[in-house]
Formats: structure tokens, C-alpha cells, sequence
């Protein structure tokens, strides 16, 4: 969303009062139509029985959201720990997609393009199905963090890539007319900078991170997800309970967005995202 | 197993499966495209409700996991009378989910316009339906091709949900979990799949790369 002025509010000319009465109108009925839509919800929850207590009661219980909050720090581990390699990672496929090795730069681009398209899950699958096959033993932690964090670096590589080229050419010239080596004038001039122009764009690519683990009760790591499947077996409130999870990832991702905007705007560096990068 | 064994085995099973992959993917494009057109058009109206419930969409599915939602969408709804298909499903979650990027792109394609545009055609006297159809729409769709391209391309990753729940026949994502919980399919199975979906992603990207440098406008 939003929140800085947009052009939206600039789009109409100041109403008339015959446009404002019919604005005001349409107010009312659209109002009117969206509570419609949110009681005949409720009402559909009321008619098939799940506003029920049964299937509510227990989310009024400590050890209920005590059980949920240990889910939720395995999801923290992981959507952190692969926060962290994913950061490294991708910084290193930066430099060395911009690095002056054609042979370098080729690997960069292959590897960045192969795991930007596949989709996770295919890399979770690799991790949970295939390897096993080939006798290594990995922790279940490694099955769900290794994928996200492969999936992430590559969208990060493109990330840093960008703030790279935000630099200003001019800070390059003058480290190399200063007599530096081109890799220390990336390393110590253009990278410090760039990091502080994308650290925005780092923090909401974070969500996507944050949704990536939700993937783990695939290879049955107990995180927030897996948690709730057992809350399911043991209440028998499916339908409540998926709501309740899913709400909570809502909050918690609507939170990291909130901070990367804030971010945004206070350092006046754009949100480089998935969406805004150079397609593959 | 080796590549050639796999594929006299399961060739049938990865084409199939590719082409379930696209068709889910263009589906889900396309109504993707009109639900993110209608929220955009709510989002920038002047009438408050519509605006707040727009972005509310927005912000909820924009947010929300994709497998909760997906969860959501097939196994719970159910329960409050609504049983659908596993494919209308992935449809229904896909669409919900990135069309709430599409919308943001569109915004993001509007906020590209400058303010002194509208003013501009104002001074003009061109009327308000004029602005939209000559200097906001054409501007706004020329800078999101390549924002679009993207998204396509994320509609065809989030697309490999689909493999949480019994869809038949199954997609890209789906076949190589099948192949492996009942063979040792070994490296191939899911380099195959990959393939598949890295191909198609390559071929996207340079449509919308070409399509972007004919249309982009130069500022």
C-alpha cells in the first residue's frame, strides 16, 4: 500500500457538488454492500456450525498459543538462519556476476537464473526426496533452511545487483583514478553504499522468506504450520485453526512490510523486489 | 536411474505434467490480470469503502503464505459448505495471491506519472475519462511490462502449490515428489522438472524483455 501521497488522490478534480452528492451516495451503498458481504460470511460460519465454542475455545488457552509460540520460533530459526546464508550467498553471486571473469560471470548467471526459476517447494523436494537417496543424512532443519536460503540468494544477488548500479558512476572513477584495485573500489566504495541503498528492499524480501518456511511441515520440521496440524488432530477445528495460523502469518509479514517501508522512506531508497527486477 | 530409463519410464507422466504446469499458469495469468485490474480501479476511486476494502484484499494476500491459503481454500472451505475441485482451487489461490502484486504493480505504474501530467491535460481541458484513456492508461501499461513479466513468471512458481493437494493429473512440482515416494529416481527427477520450469521462465522473460523495449518510454 501506499502510504506516501500518490497520485490517486491527484486523479479527479475537486467534485462539484452534484459529483460529491453522487459520491456520497455511492459512500453509502458500497458500505452498505461490503457489510452485506462480511455478515453473509459470518452467517455462512453460523450456519454450518463452526462459530461453535468447540472449535474456539481452546485459542483462549496459554498452553495452546505456548505450543503454537515454540512452532513459532522454529519458523524464526529457519526463516532467520536462512536469512543470514542467503545474505552471504547473494552478496557473493553479486560480485561475482560483476566481477571482470567471463567465466565467473557465466556461473553467477547460471546458478542466480536456475534457482530464481524453480519454485521452492521443488527445491524443498530435492532437499526432503532426492538426496537422502544418495545415503547423506541431513536434519530436518537443513532440509527446509538449505532450500529457502538457495531460492532467496539468488532474488538477493539481483537485489544487491541493483543497489550496485545505484552507485554513482563517478565513486568508481574516483577510487580507480586514486590508484585503487578495481575489486577494493567494489569491495570498499561501491559496496558499503549500495548495502545501505537496498537494505529496504533486504528487510521485505524477508516475507517472502517468512512464507518460504511455512513449506516446512513438508519435510515435518515442527514449525508454526506443523504445530497447528497436531492442534487439528487434537481439537478436531480444522477450518478455525487455519485461520487463526494464517492470520498470524498475515500480522507477522504485514509487520516486516511496515518496517521495510518505514526504512524505505527514512533512507529515501526504493523497495527492490522480485517484482521490479530484471526478469530472468 | 539413469535420464533415458526415467523418461521411458515417466516421459509421458513429465509432458502431461508440463502442460498442466502451463495451463494452470495461463489460467491463472489471465484472471490474475482482470482481478488486478478491478482492485486497481477500486483502489484509486473516490469512494472510501471501496478503496478500504481494496486494500485490505492487498495487504491480506499479499501477506498471506500460499500454502495456508491453498489449505484454506481446499481443505477447510469444506467444512463451511463449499467443496471445489483441486484445480479451481490452485486457480482461486493463485489469483487471490498474485493479483494482489499485479494491483501493486499497477499503482506503481500509475505513480510513475507525474503529478504535472494530469495537470498539464487539465489546463487542457480534457475531461477526466480523456486523462485516463490518453495519458494515464497508455503510460501506466508501457511501465509495468516488465513488472508483469515477472509476475507471470511468479504465477507459474506459485503454480507448484498445486503439489499439496491431490490434483490430477499432476504438475511439475507434484510428478517429482510422485516419482520419489514410490521410486529412487535419484538427481534426474527433479532436474527434469526444474528444467521445465527454468525453460519456460527464460522464454517469458525474453518475450517481456522484447515487449518492454518496444514500448518502454525513455525518461
Amino acid at each position: 500500500m501506499s502510504a506516501e501521497p500518490s497520485i490517486r488522490d491527484y486523479l479527479y478534480e475537486e467534485p462539484g457538488p452534484k459529483t460529491r452528492r453522487a459520491i456520497r451516495i455511492a459512500t453509502v451503498v458500497s458500505a452498505v454492500l461490503v457489510a452485506v458481504l462480511l455478515i453473509a460470511m459470518c452467517r455462512q460460519f453460523a450456519v454450518a456450525g463452526q462459530l461453535d465454542p468447540k472449535y474456539w475455545s481452546f485459542f483462549l488457552s496459554l498452553s495452546t498459543w505456548r505450543f503454537l509460540g515454540m512452532g513459532l520460533v522454529g519458523t524464526l530459526e529457519v526463516a532467520l538462519t536462512a536469512g543470514v546464508i542467503s545474505l552471504v550467498l547473494g552478496a557473493l553471486l553479486m560480485f561475482m556476476r560483476l566481477s571482470q571473469y567471463v567465466f565467473l560471470r557465466g556461473i553467477a548467471r547460471v546458478i542466480t537464473e536456475f534457482f530464481r526459476g524453480v519454485p521452492s517447494l521443488l527445491l524443498i523436494y530435492f532437499f526432503f526426496l532426492v538426496i537422502p537417496q544418495y545415503g547423506i543424512k541431513m536434519p530436518t532443519f537443513w532440509m527446509i533452511t538449505a532450500p529457502v536460503a538457495l531460492a532467496a540468494s539468488a532474488v538477493l544477488a539481483e537485489v544487491f545487483r541493483a543497489g550496485m548500479q545505484a552507485v554513482p558512476q563517478g565513486q568508481r572513477e574516483a577510487g580507480l583514478s586514486l590508484g585503487m584495485r578495481p575489486f577494493a573500489v567494489t569491495l570498499k566504495i561501491v559496496f558499503p553504499q549500495a548495502l545501505r541503498m537496498v537494505i529496504p528492499s533486504l528487510i521485505s524480501q524477508l516475507v517472502v522468506v517468512v512464507k518460504d518456511t511455512t513449506l516446512a511441515y513438508v519435510v515435518s520440521f515442527p514449525d508454526m504450520l506443523q504445530n497447528a496440524r497436531v492442534l487439528i488432530a487434537n481439537y478436531d477445528a480444522l477450518l478455525s485453526t487455519y485461520i487463526v495460523i494464517a492470520a498470524v502469518y498475515v500480522l507477522i509479514n504485514y509487520a516486516v512490510n511496515y518496517v521495510a517501508r518505514y526504512a524505505s522512506r527514512r533512507m529515501g531508497a526504493k523497495i527492490v523486489s522480485a517484482s521490479t527486477i530484471d526478469p530472468v | 536411474m539413469g535420464v533415458l530409463e526415467l523418461l521411458a519410464a515417466y516421459g509421458g507422466n513429465y509432458l502431461v505434467a508440463l502442460l498442466t504446469t502451463w495451463e494452470l499458469t495461463l489460467i491463472s495469468f489471465v484472471l490474475t490480470m482482470v482481478v488486478a485490474l478491478v482492485v486497481t480501479v477500486l483502489r484509486v476511486s473516490p469512494i472510501k469503502p471501496l478503496r478500504l476494502l481494496a486494500d485490505g484484499y492487498v495487504q491480506l494476500f499479499r501477506n498471506i503464505a500460499g500454502v495456508s491459503l491453498l489449505i484454506i481454500v481446499y481443505y477447510a472451505l469444506p467444512y463451511l459448505g463449499l467443496t471445489l475441485k483441486p484445480f479451481t482451487c490452485v486457480i482461486i489461490t493463485v489469483v487471490l495471491i498474485v493479483s494482489a502484486f499485479g494491483s501493486e504493480n499497477f499503482m506503481t505504474g500509475i505513480n510513475t506519472i507525474g503529478i504535472g501530467q494530469l495537470e498539464a491535460a487539465r489546463s487542457l481541458g480534457l475531461s477526466f475519462t480523456q486523462i485516463i484513456h490518453l495519458v494515464v492508461v497508455p503510460q501506466a501499461l508501457r511501465s509495468t511490462v516488465l513488472p508483469m513479466t515477472n509476475l507471470l513468471i511468479a504465477v507459474m512458481l506459485t503454480t507448484a502449490l498445486a503439489s499439496q493437494i491431490p490434483l490430477i493429473p499432476q504438475e511439475l512440482t507434484g510428478l517429482v515428489s510422485f516419482i520419489n515416494t514410490r521410486s529412487t529416481g535419484g538427481i534426474a527427477t527433479f532436474m527434469i522438472s526444474a528444467l521445465g520450469y527454468v525453460l519456460s521462465a527464460l522464454a517469458i522473460g525474453q518475450v517481456g524483455n522484447r515487449l518492454d523495449k518496444k514500448l518502454r518510454i525513455l525518461r
